[in-house]
């Protein structure tokens, strides 16, 4: 009988020594998966220009119907995007949302996308509907925000040649 | 009765009338063959080559010409060695049609094929997705992938506008052609065509300013692709996020029905607000088309930031805010100490709700229901009107039209349409009117007469037939008739049927009541009374006014008098201080003025109480188009916070009054007045909103058949019966009409425009660069006595007041005549002298 | 006895000069008909002869004119002088050296269909030919044969021209209608077809103008003397417009059923440089190709045998194509013609056109493949059968029979690189 007890204590004293796998989060974050599904985020081009025309699609596609969209006009003075049209107001409530990917599948310009970011908590429902101001991703680097003004005849087609696609 | 012809059409027996077309014929036992060129209400031009079918006929033998049969004892079926369109041929006995072979499926791969290769890859960008014929058919029987290079694609004009209201787009035109030919065949004003040839084939706009016609929206509903498209609906929703409602046009008495589309806005703080409006099909009022006016300016004054939201109450000169309760009190009050001193005086634009409830009240006030109108002679409509069953759609060869005093086009867009393809089927059109307007053309006999003496060419008219079907007064023997007249006179007697439509060209209150009479006496002479499609019809200014009639509501020539003198004046959708300064100054020696209205109107402004009220796409109701047909709208938005329906205002001021009325649903008020007024009888909201199936079908999954239409679920209202059909009154009265002396110098003559500064025309976006300022017009010849110039600024001088309008110069308009329109701000509402001047040149 | 029916100005000369042609018999025919025929045997007489039309379908013309209907008035004649079939020339000859024979022709017609009315619709490139034509239509009438009560009789005829304005697609009848109506140069549906709902919806003769140049001659000597000439299905003469790389082109008038090898060798004077015939195009641009094999060198040229040699007579307009040149390059300007007069009406052409074009011209620069040869066949068989008129379904036929017959040539274009000289950087141009 002491031999079973020593063989069970001597497995929890090894335990001493394992090496945890407990991660320390918040301070340590493990890094996501390729392909993983977090928040939304609305993509730009080099130039700056965002890559959202405002057709709509995403929200057609999205099962929860999470996502709002409204259209409105380009003009070379006043530029958001690429082509005749962009979206003037863009809103995902993402309560609704369950982060199926569908409106990154349905995008035709590669706009909408699932990012990395799984830190989304709200406390109330009106601060859960993230606007196109919360989702659009900053300007990188050489490029320039929007609205901007662009030469005439310079930006008329709305809908890129499209690259394979990656994470 | 023509004869049935019977076929098949993909293995399913088929019975229809001959002369029908096989893509009609597939249609009516469900088999759909897919068109883009074909549109039913057009003749077929097989241009696209969508519907290419394989068609065999029974081999017929030379010499015994009858058919060859195997040995089963069947007709032996010959099948053409090439495909044919199914939209140009017409059936015959024994055909045999076959819509799913592989042939003829590969033959419509290959045409889609041809179509996508220019056409652009914009379904993400382009309005027409969702909701688009090409996009449909592509998924249904077209290619998966295209093997044409992107770099050899033809680039065209991108968002061309032709005119402001439309936007083309010439990369994405399939060249079917159905706008070109909608606006020659079905309106007859070419005012688009094709230019270049072949691959370059692209669609302009050949008048100033572009697409120059108060049709064009209707190409967009056509259109099966994206190339036509509205301005106001640009980028403005997905077709699947908008939600439909039924509703009436509220502009003029036709009463097309329309379909308000809405969605919830952001930009509108989250409200339901009416993205677009788009016909519904009704085939006795509208068929599938609207006018310009309907679609564009129907709805967007409801929109319209100015909108009166609170009860205003005058205090110490000023308005202020007040609340309901407190602005309803002081006006029972009021009202009640006025008893037998009550002037109420409403507009057209009411529905027959509000306008029972007013009638109420003022009765039981003893007061006076004033009508707002330039014309007279509902009354008579009432009785003499055309009767139920009647369609304007269904005349043809044999049947007679007279317009008379209307400049149709202007006055009711949809009539003139539907009078213009009746013309077109062979129907007698007989046009009398001083100058020449659009409807001229399609005219079989023209009369003219001098503005003022429409009256007595109807009675020359009468004269001429030398009927002895009743007495004739003895006056009516000085009004002569010369052979113009006479001719037009026989003409109208020998049709089958008869339909008169009296408008608003030179009208006013006595003249338009004697030539009503006039026309009805000649209606009855000519028994064109109390059948369908025969009686007269009168082109009013607004949406119900024969609805107004038909609630007890009747004009008044004195309203000056009316006014100054009456206890008070309850002044409901009308604006007599923005119509006429006179009248202005009659209200403000009233006692007491209450307005009723959206906006803050002049006779608002001057009022003692202001009330708020919700406006028509935002409510329901009925409104009476001027064919006597009751037709029910819905609600379509959110009214916004503190307005209440005029019927609701009327309903509780007359209880405070002491009077029992109906204030909760017009759906209530509604079974209270069809009990009260006798020609309502037996009229609920239940049977308004019955519908039939319509032909052609329209508005269904097939919308590339006829379009972007809506069909009709929500009701296809109920046409009343005239007296003349009920009781087969026919009362005949005559009335000479007085003597007038017409003066020396220039007449002034009022006239209708559709585009006018009408309250609900103003606010509209997309109207607003067509909707002018104040104009007049004059021919060539008094332009030049006056030594002025097209385009030029005047002023015109009229009973001591001078006006700024802009000269212009128009050949149609007759000697010594200036035509003033109505509604753009000078108050010329019956023929009187008028002076011109050159504009000072100083400002004002 | 003269060898030409129709090119008479070659033996007579100043033959379009009113009086001369007088002196040779002129307007004899038509004072024949007008007073001492009937207008149905007139008809007849044409029917009898067996004459088909010389614009491309070779219709019967006597049975054309019979179809004209008598219930509905009044009646037109239109002369269809839009030549512009790529190698087609013979109908500008005859309107510049034997006018009034085409006018007598015209004439003729008018009185056996009863029409008080004429037109005579030139391409808009023959402005100078129609203000000849319309002087000679003025001397006419000051001579008394046109205007009103001709000779005499009950019978009024006047004559008009009408310029197009350079499409192609008006020498089909029913465009060459829509444009004579000042509507776009468009097709019609057919049916119904002319005879019954011409002009302005009134019954019309459409006829070529070498088909009228034949009717006086038939009128004046009869039908039977007619059918001695030619083929019993193809009765005679024709004018072949001979051109391409032969030594003599031009018109040569030559009973049908001559056969193409003494056309080309006997009267064209054999090929440039001593060369070998390698195709034969007999109805221009709308040709399906003849491989010039020896067999279809001695193929007699009417409308039923040049179908043997799988190809159609057409118009006449016989262009001899020597082994030096590529059968890809010739379909290449085909198909640039072809892509430029389309009206654009139907989806198939008008898109189709345009598609082979590109892909022609894809080849030409050596950028194209084994493929791009295939989709133009299909893209040219997709087109086939679907189309509005005739010009769509005739402008795959160069196409077909020419990757058909001559696949070695595209081969051979597909291998080669990118050529700077290439056709299409001249085609640009003129595009």
């Amino acid at each position: 009988m002491l031999k079973e007890i020593v063989r069970g204590l001597s497995t929890t004293f090894r335990q001493i020594f394992e090496k945890p796998v407990t991660i320390q989060y918040p301070e340590v974050k493990r890094p996501v998966r390729p392909r993983f599904k977090g928040r939304h985020i609305l993509k730009r081009y080099d130039n700056g220009l965002e890559k959202c025309i405002g057709c709509s699609l995403c929200a057609a596609a999205c099962p929860a119907d999470a996502i709002f969209v409204e259209a409105a006009e380009n003009t070379d003075e006043l530029r958001y995007s690429p082509g005749e049209r962009y979206a003037s107001t863009y809103e995902i409530n993402l309560l609704r949302c369950i982060f199926c990917g569908y409106c990154e599948d349905a995008c035709p310009t590669e706009a909408i996308i699932l990012g990395d970011n799984y830190e989304l908590s709200f406390t109330d429902r009106r601060s859960a509907i993230y606007t196109k101001e919360m989702l659009i991703e900053p300007v990188k680097p050489g490029g320039k925000p929007t609205p901007q003004k662009v030469e005439p005849g310079k930006f008329t087609r709305s809908i890129p040649d499209m690259q394979d696609p990656q994470d | 009765m023509a004869q049935l012809i019977s076929l098949m059409i993909d293995d399913k027996p088929v019975k229809v009338p001959e002369g029908t077309l096989i893509v009609n014929a597939a249609k009516k036992v469900g088999i759909d063959i897919p068109v883009f060129c074909y549109h039913p209400k057009m003749e077929p031009v097989g241009m696209c080559r969508m519907c290419l079918v394989e068609i065999g006929r029974p081999q017929i033998d030379r010499e015994t010409r009858k058919p060859v049969l195997d040995e089963q004892g069947n007709p032996v079926i010959q099948f053409g060695p090439k495909l044919e369109t199914a939209c140009t041929t017409p059936v015959s006995e024994g055909m045999v049609v076959m819509g799913m072979s592989d042939k003829v499926k590969k033959g419509r791969q290959d045409i889609l094929e041809f179509l996508l290769t220019s056409h652009p890859l914009d379904c993400p960008i382009c309005d027409k997705g969702g909701e688009c014929p090409l996009q449909n058919l592509t998924m249904e029987h077209g290619p998966g992938v295209s093997r044409f290079l992107y770099d050899e694609k033809m680039h065209l004009a991108k968002h061309y506008p032709l005119g402001d209201l439309i936007l083309l787009d010439r990369e994405r035109c399939i060249q079917c052609g159905r706008c070109v030919r909608f606006q020659d065949e079905i309106v007859g004003e070419p005012v688009i065509g094709f230019e270049q040839r072949g691959r370059s084939l692209q669609i302009e706009t050949f008048s100033d300013p572009g697409f120059d016609s108060y049709y064009s929206g209707n190409t967009t509903d056509i259109c099966p692709v994206g190339a036509l498209t509205t301005t106001d609906f640009r980028f403005g929703a997905r077709p699947w996020e908008l939600k439909p409602v039924a509703s009436v046009c509220s502009q003029c008495p036709v009463g097309c029905n329309i379909t308000y589309n809405i969605r919830r806005e952001a930009r509108a703080g989250g409200r339901y607000v009416i993205k677009r409006v788009l016909p519904r099909q009704h085939e006795e009022v509208n068929e599938i088309w609207i006018c310009d006016k309907a679609r564009f300016a129907g709805y967007q004054y409801a929109e319209s930031p100015e909108r009166l939201t609170r009860p205003m109450l005058r205090r110490n000169g000023e308005l202020v805010e007040s609340s309901w309760d407190e602005a309803l009190q002081v006006v029972a009050e009021r009202f009640k100490a006025a008893t037998g001193g009550l002037v109420t005086y409403a507009g057209g634009r009411l529905s027959n709700e509000d306008l029972f409830n007013l009638k109420q009240l003022t009765e039981g006030l003893k007061g006076q229901a004033i009508l707002k109108s330039s014309i007279g002679g509902g009354v008579l409509v009432a009785q003499m009107g055309v009767a139920k069953g009647t369609d304007l759609g269904k005349l043809g060869a044999g049947d007679a039209i007279l317009v008379i005093a209307s400049d149709l086009q202007e006055e009711a867009p949809i009539w003139w349409l539907r009078v213009k393809q009746a013309a077109d089927r062979g129907a007698t059109l007989i046009v009398v009117n001083p100058r020449q307007t659009r409807l001229d053309r399609f005219a079989t006999h023209t009369l003219r007469y001098d503005y003022g003496s429409e009256t007595a060419t109807v009675l020359a008219m009468i004269n001429a037939l030398e009927s002895k079907k009743t007495r004739l007064p003895d006056w009516l023997a000085k009004y002569r008739p010369n052979r113009f007249q006479t001719a037009a006179a026989k003409a109208f007697a020998g049709a089958k049927n008869g339909i008169i439509l009296f408008g608003q060209e030179g009208m006013d209150l006595p003249r338009s009541q004697e030539l009503a009479l006039a026309c009805a006496n000649l209606l009855f002479l000519t028994d064109h009374l109390g059948s369908p499609n025969n009686g007269l019809i009168g082109v009013w200014e607004s949406a119900n006014t024969q609805g107004a009639w038909d609630m007890g509501f009747r004009p008044s020539t004195e309203l000056k008098e009316m006014f100054s003198s009456a206890r008070a004046v309850y002044v409901v959708a009308a604006d007599p201080a923005g119509d006429d300064p006179s009248l202005a100054d009659a209200l403000e020696q009233s006692e007491f003025v209450v307005v009723q209205e959206l906006f803050l109107t002049s006779t608002a402004r001057l009022a003692d109480v202001v009330l708020p009220v919700t406006a028509q796409p935002e409510r329901e109701g009925t409104y009476t188009t001027g064919e006597r047909r009751v037709q029910r709208f819905f609600p379509a938005i959110p009214a916004p916070g503190g307005v209440i329906p005029d019927y609701e205002i009327a309903a509780r001021i007359g209880e405070r009054s002491g009077l029992k009325m109906e204030n909760r649903a017009a759906s209530l008020v509604f079974a209270q007045l069809a009990a009260r007024v006798s020609d309502y009888e037996g009229l609920s909201y239940r049977s308004l909103a019955e519908t039939h199936e319509q032909w052609p079908i329209i508005g269904r999954d097939d919308l590339y058949y006829g379009g972007t239409a809506y069909e009709n679920t929500q009701g296809l209202g109920v046409q009343l019966m005239p007296s003349s059909q009920k009781r087969k009154i026919f009362q005949v009265n005559w009335q000479e009409p007085p003597v007038r002396v017409s003066g020396k110098g220039l007449l002034g003559v009022p006239i209708t425009r559709l585009y006018d500064r009408g309250a609900t025309v103003t606010p509209s976006r997309s109207l607003a660069s067509r909707v002018p300022g104040p104009f007049i017009l004059v021919n060539e010849t008094t332009a030049q006595k006056l030594d002025m110039h097209n385009d030029a600024p005047v002023q015109l001088m009229l009973a001591g007041s001078a006006y700024s309008a802009m000269l212009r110069v128009d050949t149609a308009v007759p000697e010594s005549v200036v035509l003033v329109p109505r509604s753009l701000g000078i108050p010329l509402s019956e023929l009187q002298p008028v002076d011109i001047r050159v504009a000072e040149t100083t400002p004002a | 006895m003269s060898t030409f029916l129709l090119l008479r100005h070659r033996e007579i000369p100043n033959l379009d000069q009113l009086d001369v042609y007088r002196q040779h018999g002129g307007f004899e025919a038509f004072q024949k008909a007008i007073t001492t025929l009937q207008p149905k045997e007139v008809t007849d007489e044409v029917k009898a002869s067996g004459l088909r039309g010389r614009g491309g379908a070779g219709f019967p013309t006597g049975m054309k004119w019979s179809f004209i209907d008598n219930n509905n008035w009044p009646h037109y004649v239109v002369a269809n002088a839009d030549e512009s079939e790529p190698g087609t020339f013979k109908d500008r000859e005859i309107m510049e050296g034997n006018p009034y024979q085409f006018l007598e022709g015209v004439m003729i017609c008018a009185y056996a269909v009863q029409a008080q009315s004429a037109y005579i619709y030139l391409r808009g490139e023959f402005w100078q030919l129609a203000a000849e034509l319309d002087k000679r239509i003025q001397a006419l009438e000051a001579a008394g044969l046109l205007g009103d009560n001709i000779l005499g009789t009950n019978f009024s005829l006047r004559l008009y021209t009408h310029l197009g304005a350079g499409a192609y697609i008006c020498g089909e009848e029913t465009a060459l209608l829509e444009s004579l109506e000042g509507k776009l140069g468009q097709p019609r549906l057919r049916p119904p077809f002319p005879p019954s709902y011409g002009l302005y919806g009134k019954p019309t003769i459409v006829n070529n103008v070498e088909t009228l140049t034949n009717v006086p001659l038939i009128v004046a000597r009869g039908a039977k003397w007619y059918k001695t000439m030619g083929t019993e299905r193809s009765p005679g003469t024709k004018i072949f417009s001979l051109c391409g790389q032969v030594n003599k082109p031009g018109n040569y008038e030559l009973p049908l059923g001559t056969t193409f090898r003494e056309l080309i060798f006997t009267h064209g004077g054999g090929l440039k440089d001593g060369r070998k015939v390698k195709a034969i195009m007999p109805a221009g641009a709308s040709s399906s190709i003849i491989v010039a094999t020896e067999e279809a060198l001695d193929t007699p040229m009417d409308y039923e045998n040049t179908q043997k040699v799988g190809s159609v007579l057409g118009s006449a307009s016989v262009i001899v194509i020597d082994d030096s040149v590529s059968m890809e390059w010739v379909i290449n300007k085909t198909l640039h013609f072809f892509k430029h007069e389309s009206c654009g009406k139907c989806t198939p052409c008008r898109e189709g056109t345009y598609w082979m074009m590109h892909i022609s011209d894809r080849i030409s620069r050596g950028q194209a493949n084994e493929e791009d040869l295939e989709t133009l066949n299909d893209v040219a068989l997709n087109i086939q059968g679907k189309c509005l008129c005739a010009l769509g379904e005739f402008s795959t036929m160069a196409v077909v029979t020419g990757i058909e017959r001559f696949k070695s040539d595209f081969e051979l274009r597909l291998a080669q690189n990118a050529n700077p000289e290439s056709p299409e950087t001249v085609l640009a141009a003129v595009d």
